[in-house]
């Protein structure tokens, strides 16, 4: 299966998960790893940076899900960076959108967060 | 392509060949000269389709099992049926799709993606998801 998973730290809060090729049933299981082991690292806001996305299925939106509801509960947050119209389309078609804002950079996405990965 | 042929795929009832059926059927499509976006658009039905057959395998904890993937290909469109050999449900009892806990999210695709869906589970019998993806999208001239 073509997926890499790739995550980094921004600053204490926050962290990034770049997610490579693509991410289905079968492959999905090692993006949630990586984003829960941010999460239990101490992280409550994590910026899902898809632009290297190619495929992403349910069981993907399913994982995301899952993980902002533990960001959630400690105050954070999710946010998708840069998916392809494609995967745009899916979130907006399943209306995820509304609860997992899309953005196109990095940078607009953390707009809102001085002091944050150098943009504050 | 000016008469309909069938393409009959088995994948064993496992994550690891979604890739497989979805890949297979997207080369299928392509060569009925569907737009990459509609192509697209049956790759991701297809992956969710199999993707559910494999959800309720391992809810039954039958992973042995298979799934067929059955493509006629027509004039005018392309018919894809994805069975299972499951214990089947009653669509009617079906849980409405939940977004906050994720669930449901694949039929909502599918139904999005593709210009007919069908479901039929029997129980005992398995559930067959039909789907039809059209070449050319009926217009309203035609639909009167």
């Amino acid at each position: 299966m073509n997926l890499r998973v790739k995550s980094r730290r921004l600053g204490e809060e926050t962290g990034v998960v770049e997610i490579i090729g693509e991410v289905d049933v079968y492959s999905a299981p090692q993006a949630k790893k990586v984003m829960h082991e941010l999460v239990d690292g101490g992280a409550t806001h994590l910026l899902i940076d898809l632009r290297a996305t190619d495929y992403l299925d349910s069981t993907a939106m399913g994982a995301l899900v899952g993980v902002l509801r533990r960001t959630a509960e400690r105050g954070g947050w999710v946010r998708l960076v840069g998916p392809g119209p494609r995967i745009r389309r899916l979130f907006e078609i399943t209306r995820l959108d509304q609860i997992l804002p899309i953005f196109e950079t990095e940078e607009e996405a953390l707009a809102d967060l001085p002091g944050e990965g150098g943009v504050g | 392509m000016n008469t309909s042929t069938r393409v009959d795929l088995r994948i064993p009832c496992l994550p690891e060949f979604v890739a497989v059926a979805r890949l297979t059927v997207a080369a299928i499509a392509s060569r009925l000269d569907f737009p990459y976006d509609a192509v697209d658009d049956i790759k991701v039905a297809v992956g969710e389709a199999c993707t559910n057959a494999i959800e309720h395998a391992v809810l039954e904890s039958r992973p042995q099992e298979e799934i067929e993937i059955c493509c006629y290909l027509e004039p005018e469109a392309l018919v894809i049926e994805v069975k299972d050999r499951g214990r089947g449900f009653d669509p009617a009892l079906q849980a409405e799709p939940d977004i906050l806990s994720g669930g449901g999210l694949g039929l909502i695709l599918i139904r999005a993606l593709m210009d007919e869906v069908e479901l039929t589970s029997l129980a005992g019998q398995g559930t067959q998801v039909r789907m039809v993806k059209r070449l050319r999208p009926v217009s309203l001239g035609q639909a009167r």
